[in-house]
């Protein structure tokens, strides 16, 4: 009926603890995929970065105009303030609350079912999957800044070591973001109406994520309370960083909440993919 | 050895009892009522290794649910599943190391790229070696032929095209079972033969178990040695293909061109038609040999065939039986 010898050199390998290598790997080459993807969707992708470019200008042009000719408002020069407009816009094509996770559309195209036969957990993979499709905005980076920098909108880290930790804060920022992409994502195996709730979180997380407006402008309850969420970290940290507004132990601190923020979030999202994963097991993809 | 064994296996969905009248909309969300549907009433089964088995049923049956069940993607209400040794829901790593699976109504392909990076990433999800894996995709494109198509993204791919890529995504870890859920739905004839074709040559060169749910019989009557007939969430039968005609359709038909035929011993005339008669027989109690030799030593015959019955109708027997 069936050749054993045959059956046994078709047996792969079969180790229950795979690795952390080969767990990197494999998430590696999901967001491989993911980034990819988002480049095939070409028109999207270069009309971003047309509106990007715009809206670049656009702001320079309006903070010259409220500053009104005064060279500082609250302590702070015009050129700080059109650099941190230009900076959280281009970090917004990274970091962004727009498109966040893929999950409530896996769900609803009954994906799911495919994504849980893998030999990967299923957050990771789509963590890995949202992290490669943001990434697909780092080649846009790269050319908006020299032109950033050419109609005078960008400036030089305010000192070494804000040069060092941006990057550092910018990845911060980037994993705090994802990961309430996920967790927001997640509910959907709860129910499928989640496009009006999605909609208010995103305009409220990109409020008080001080892209819009600096906190360092917002009046005081209102600041309080974007100090007091997860947002911040995601625009007005990095920025602040680059720019000097914090500086020495600030740096350490800002990126330490952001780190705080990553293990609570992470913690989290562990806990509902545990409630959501046993929901789908006995209610089907 | 059992290399799948499923023991008194139930699967309950509950969801809120649907109200009727006013408001039924709201007072459906707001009710704890819950209306429960056994989709899985207590299946047994056991397959062996390198078996093609043949999972039958009418739409509703519950055969998608057994599948999710055996791929650990649903835990059971009750009862249960052994795949080589472990539950495939508790042990999902190694579970996922050892199955293929392909669902005919949900690709695991990536829709927006072309169907080479879908197999790459499988490759990578599954640590599949660099060789191997391009030993795998070499082999794949000869036999399902995925060469013209390797490069295309998967969004433009025909139905049969998807299901070939499917197949290959499902197959490149070189897993001992493959199950695939209605592999042939909505494919047209030359598409469906090419799948038979790969998944016969898939169990026979490699000894893959293959457990197939279909409703297409010609699937089963081209593949399987065994089939399990399920309806209403129960096992309606389970044995070889040739014992269902024998015990669902004893009779065969001797159909006979002739000029004129009354009757014979040992057989009814069931039919005549065009210079035509069909004659049914029971072959335990009248040999085949015999009636045509009683035949052809009465009667001038142009033509003759023997009919074997068709599984098609004898499944339709079974249901019609059982209600
Ligand atoms: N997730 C689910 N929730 C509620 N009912 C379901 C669910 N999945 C399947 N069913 C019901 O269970 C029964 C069996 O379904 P299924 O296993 O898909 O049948 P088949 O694959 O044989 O056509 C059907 O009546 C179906 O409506
Ligand atoms: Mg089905």
């Amino acid at each position: 009926m069936n050749a054993p010898t045959a059956s046994a050199t078709m047996t792969a390998p079969t180790s229950a603890k795979r690795p952390a290598g080969t767990l990197l790997r494999a998430c590696l080459a999901c967001a491989r995929m993911e980034f990819r993807a988002a480049l095939t969707y070409r028109t999207a992708y270069l009309s971003s970065f047309a509106m990007m470019l715009l809206q670049i200008w656009l702001l320079t042009v309006v903070w010259k105009a409220l500053y009104d000719g005064r060279a500082e408002v609250d302590g702070l020069s015009l050129t700080t303030m059109t650099a941190y407009a230009t900076l959280t816009t281009l970090q917004y094509q990274l970091v962004s609350p727009w498109r966040s996770s893929p999950i409530d559309q896996r769900v609803r195209e009954g994906k799911v079912a495919v994504d849980l036969l893998r030999p990967v957990g299923f957050p990771a993979q789509m963590l890995s999957g949202q992290l490669g499709w943001a990434s697909a905005a780092v080649p846009v980076l790269l050319v908006a800044l020299p032109f950033a920098l050419l109609i005078g909108a960008g400036r030089a880290p305010a000192s070494a070591a804000a040069g060092f930790a941006y990057p550092v804060a910018l990845i911060g920022a980037l994993l705090v973001n994802q990961l309430l992409g996920l967790l927001l994502g997640m509910v959907s195996f709860w129910t499928l109406e989640v496009s009006g709730a999605l909609m208010a979180y995103r305009f409220v997380a990109q409020f008080f994520s001080g892209a819009l407006v600096p906190l360092w402008f917002m009046p005081g309850p209102v600041r309080a309370a974007a100090e007091w969420l997860p947002f911040q970290a995601t625009a007005y940290t990095p920025a602040a960083v680059y720019l000097g507004r914090v500086e020495g132990l600030g740096i350490i601190a800002a990126l330490g909440v952001q780190l705080a923020w990553i293990c609570a979030l992470g913690a989290l999202a562990a806990f509902v993919w545990s409630r959501a994963r046993r929901r789908v097991m006995s209610q089907g993809g | 050895m059992p290399v799948i064994e499923v023991a008194d296996l139930v699967k309950e969905f509950s969801r809120p009892t649907r109200q009727e009248g006013r408001f039924a909309g709201l007072r459906t969300l707001l009710t704890r009522e819950q209306t429960v549907k056994r989709a899985v009433d207590g299946v047994n089964f056991t397959v062996r290794q390198g078996e093609m088995v043949g999972y039958l049923g009418p739409n509703g049956a519950g055969k998608s649910t057994t599948i999710k069940m055996l791929t650990g993607i649903l835990v059971p209400t009750s009862g249960t599943v052994t795949v080589a040794g472990a539950t495939p829901w508790r042990d999902r790593s190694r579970n996922a190391r050892r199955i293929g699976v392909v669902f005919g109504q949900r690709s695991q392909l990536w829709w927006d790229l072309p169907l080479r990076d879908s197999l790459w990433l499988i490759s990578r999800l599954y640590d599949v070696p660099e060789a191997r894996f391009r030993e795998r995709q070499r082999q794949f494109s000869e036999v399902l032929d995925l060469g013209p198509f390797l490069d295309t993204p998967v969004r433009q791919l025909s139905l049969g095209q998807r299901m070939r890529g499917d197949l290959a995504a499902a197959m490149l870890y070189d897993p001992d079972i493959l199950y695939l859920d209605e592999p042939t739905v909505g494919l047209d004839v030359i598409a469906k033969e090419r799948i038979r074709t790969f998944v016969g040559e898939l169990n026979r060169a490699s000894g893959t178990t293959v457990v197939l749910t279909t409703h297409d019989l010609d699937d089963v009557e081209e593949l399987c040695d065994r089939i399990i007939l399920i309806d209403h969430g129960r096992v309606a039968y389970d044995g070889a293909v040739d014992e269902l005609k024998t015990r669902y359709a004893p009779h065969r038909e001797l159909v006979v061109q002739t000029d004129r035929l009354e009757s014979v011993e040992g057989a009814e005339v069931v039919r005549r038609e065009d210079g035509k008669v069909w004659l049914r027989f029971d072959p335990v109690r009248t040999p085949p040999a015999e009636l045509v030799a009683a035949v052809l030593a009465r009667h001038r015959v142009t033509d003759l065939s023997i009919v074997e019955p068709e599984l098609e109708s004898v499944i339709h027997r079974i249901y019609a039986d059982r209600g």
